[in-house]
C-alpha cells in the first residue's frame, strides 16, 4: 500500500499543490484529472522523488521511501510523458536493455508475443528514430509489462494511441489491478475502466 | 551479480550508440587533422621551427577537439530521461557518472590516440617524444573525460551560451597541458612530471562523480 500523507509543493514560492493526501491499496487504478499546468506531472515527479515536497511524507509499505529509496523503486514502473528509448538504438536493442536492467524474466518467445500484440514486431531491428509517435508510445508502454512491477506510475499513457492500442492498454490495466497492482496514472483522456478512482487537480 | 550484469549491459548500449554515432568520431579526428593542416600552412614550411613547435601544437588541438562532442556526453540522455530510469534500476548517480566517463574515455578519446603518430610525421617529431606525447595522452585524456563530465553536467539546463562548457574544460586542462608537454624538457628526469600526471588523473577521477552527479540531481529538480 502507498500512502501520501500532507503532501505539498512549491516551485519559486509559488504553490503547485497543498495538503494532498491519497492512499493505494492493491488492485487500485488512480487517476489524475486537470487543467493543463495544474501540477499533475509534477505531483507524480514528487512521489517518484524526482523533485523534493515542502511538507509531507510518503510511506511504502509502512515505511517512509526515504529510509531507502531504491527498496521503493525496485517496486516502480515510471512511463513518463516523453518517450525514454534511445533513438539511435533499434527496437529489440532497447527492449533488451531495460529487460536486464530490471532483471526481468520474461522470455525471448514471451516478449516476441508481446511484439507481436502491439503490432512491432515488424520493426525488431529498426532504429527508433523511424517509428511514428504513436508506436514510440506503444514501445514505452511495453516496458508495463517487460519490467514486472507492482507499481505502475504512467504520465500521458493515452497520447497518440489508436482505438485498438487504447483497448489493449485498457485490457493490461484491468489484468494488473486483479493481479493485485497499483496504477496511478495522469491522463487528460478518461478510459472505461472499471472502480477507476478520479484525483482531481485545481 | 546481477549489478555487474547492469553495469555490463550500461557498457554494451554505450558501445552499440558509439558505432551509430561513429561519424561523429571521425568528424573530431577530421577536425584535429585539418587544424593541423591549417597551423603548417600558416606557419610556412621551416622544418626546424616546426619540429621546435610541433608537441605543443598537436597537445592543444587534442584538447580543442575533445571539446567539440561536449554537449553529447550526458544531454541526450538527460533530455530523453535515460538517466532517470537507470537511477530508477538501483545505479546511483555517481556510479552512473563514473561509468559515463569511463566510456568517453575509452570510445571517445582512445581513438584519438591512433591519429596522435600520424599526426606527429607530420610535424617531424623524434621517435622518443611521440611515445612520451602517447603516453601522457592516455593519463591526460582521463583527466579531460572528468572535466568534460563536470563540464557538461554544469550546462545541462543552458541552451543558450554553448561555449561556455568549452571555457570551463579549457580553464582546468591548462596544468595538463603543461605537465604533459614539459615531459620532453626535462629529459631523464621524467618521472616526477609522470607522478604529478597520475595524482591530477586520481584527484579528478575521484571528485568528479561526486560534483557531477550533484549538478545532475540540480538539473533534475530544476526540469
Amino acid at each position: 500500500m502507498l500512502l501520501i500523507n500532507n503532501l505539498s509543493f512549491f516551485r519559486d514560492e509559488n504553490l503547485i499543490f497543498e495538503n494532498l493526501n491519497l492512499s493505494l491499496g492493491n488492485g487500485q487504478i488512480t487517476q489524475l484529472r486537470g487543467k493543463n499546468g495544474s501540477g499533475k506531472t509534477t505531483f507524480l515527479k514528487v512521489i517518484l522523488n524526482l523533485l523534493s515536497s515542502k511538507t509531507g511524507e510518503i510511506f511504502w509499505e509502512g515505511q517512509n521511501i526515504n529510509k531507502n529509496i531504491f527498496n521503493f523503486y525496485n517496486q516502480i514502473t515510471y512511463i513518463a510523458d516523453h518517450n525514454t528509448s534511445s533513438r539511435k538504438l533499434s527496437v529489440l536493442d532497447n527492449i533488451n536493455f531495460w529487460k536486464g536492467l530490471s532483471s526481468s524474466n520474461l522470455s525471448n518467445d514471451e516478449t516476441l508475443l508481446l511484439l507481436e500484440t502491439f503490432n512491432l514486431k515488424k520493426y525488431l531491428n529498426t532504429e527508433t528514430m523511424y517509428l511514428s509517435s504513436g508506436e514510440i508510445k506503444k514501445l514505452e508502454l511495453l516496458r508495463l509489462i517487460l519490467e514486472q512491477k507492482k507499481i505502475w506510475i504512467l504520465d500521458e499513457p493515452y497520447n497518440h494511441l489508436d482505438d485498438s492500442s487504447i483497448e489493449i492498454l485498457n485490457q493490461t490495466f484491468v489484468d494488473h489491478t486483479n493481479n493485485d497492482g497499483i496504477i496511478l496514472f495522469a491522463s487528460h483522456y478518461n478510459p472505461a475502466v472499471n472502480d477507476l478512482e478520479i484525483l482531481e487537480f485545481s | 551479480m546481477i549489478f555487474i550484469k547492469k553495469i555490463f549491459l550500461f557498457f554494451k548500449r554505450e558501445s552499440k550508440l558509439f558505432f551509430r554515432n561513429v561519424v561523429d568520431l571521425f568528424s573530431n579526428i577530421l577536425f584535429f587533422f585539418l587544424s593541423i593542416f591549417i597551423f603548417v600552412f600558416a606557419l610556412g614550411a621551416d622544418e626546424q621551427l616546426l619540429k621546435s613547435i610541433g608537441l605543443g601544437i598537436i597537445w592543444s588541438l587534442l584538447l580543442l577537439s575533445s571539446t567539440l562532442s561536449l554537449r553529447k556526453f550526458y544531454e541526450e540522455d538527460f533530455n530523453s530521461g535515460v538517466l532517470v530510469i537507470i537511477h530508477m534500476r538501483g545505479i546511483s548517480y555517481e556510479l552512473l557518472v563514473f561509468l559515463k566517463i569511463l566510456s568517453h574515455f575509452l570510445f571517445v578519446q582512445m581513438p584519438f590516440l591512433i591519429s596522435i603518430p600520424v599526426a606527429s610525421l607530420l610535424f617531424n617529431l623524434p621517435t622518443s617524444e611521440v611515445y612520451n606525447l602517447m603516453f601522457t595522452f592516455i593519463i591526460g585524456s582521463l583527466i579531460l573525460s572528468c572535466l568534460s563530465s563536470m563540464s557538461a553536467s554544469m550546462n545541462l539546463l543552458n541552451k543558450a551560451n554553448y561555449s561556455i562548457g568549452g571555457i570551463v574544460v579549457m580553464l582546468f586542462s591548462i596544468p595538463v597541458i603543461i605537465f604533459s608537454v614539459g615531459i620532453n624538457e626535462v629529459g631523464s628526469d621524467y618521472k616526477s612530471l609522470i607522478n604529478i600526471l597520475l595524482g591530477l588523473a586520481l584527484i579528478f577521477l575521484g571528485i568528479s562523480p561526486w560534483v557531477s552527479a550533484a549538478f545532475i540531481k540540480l538539473a533534475l529538480r530544476n526540469k
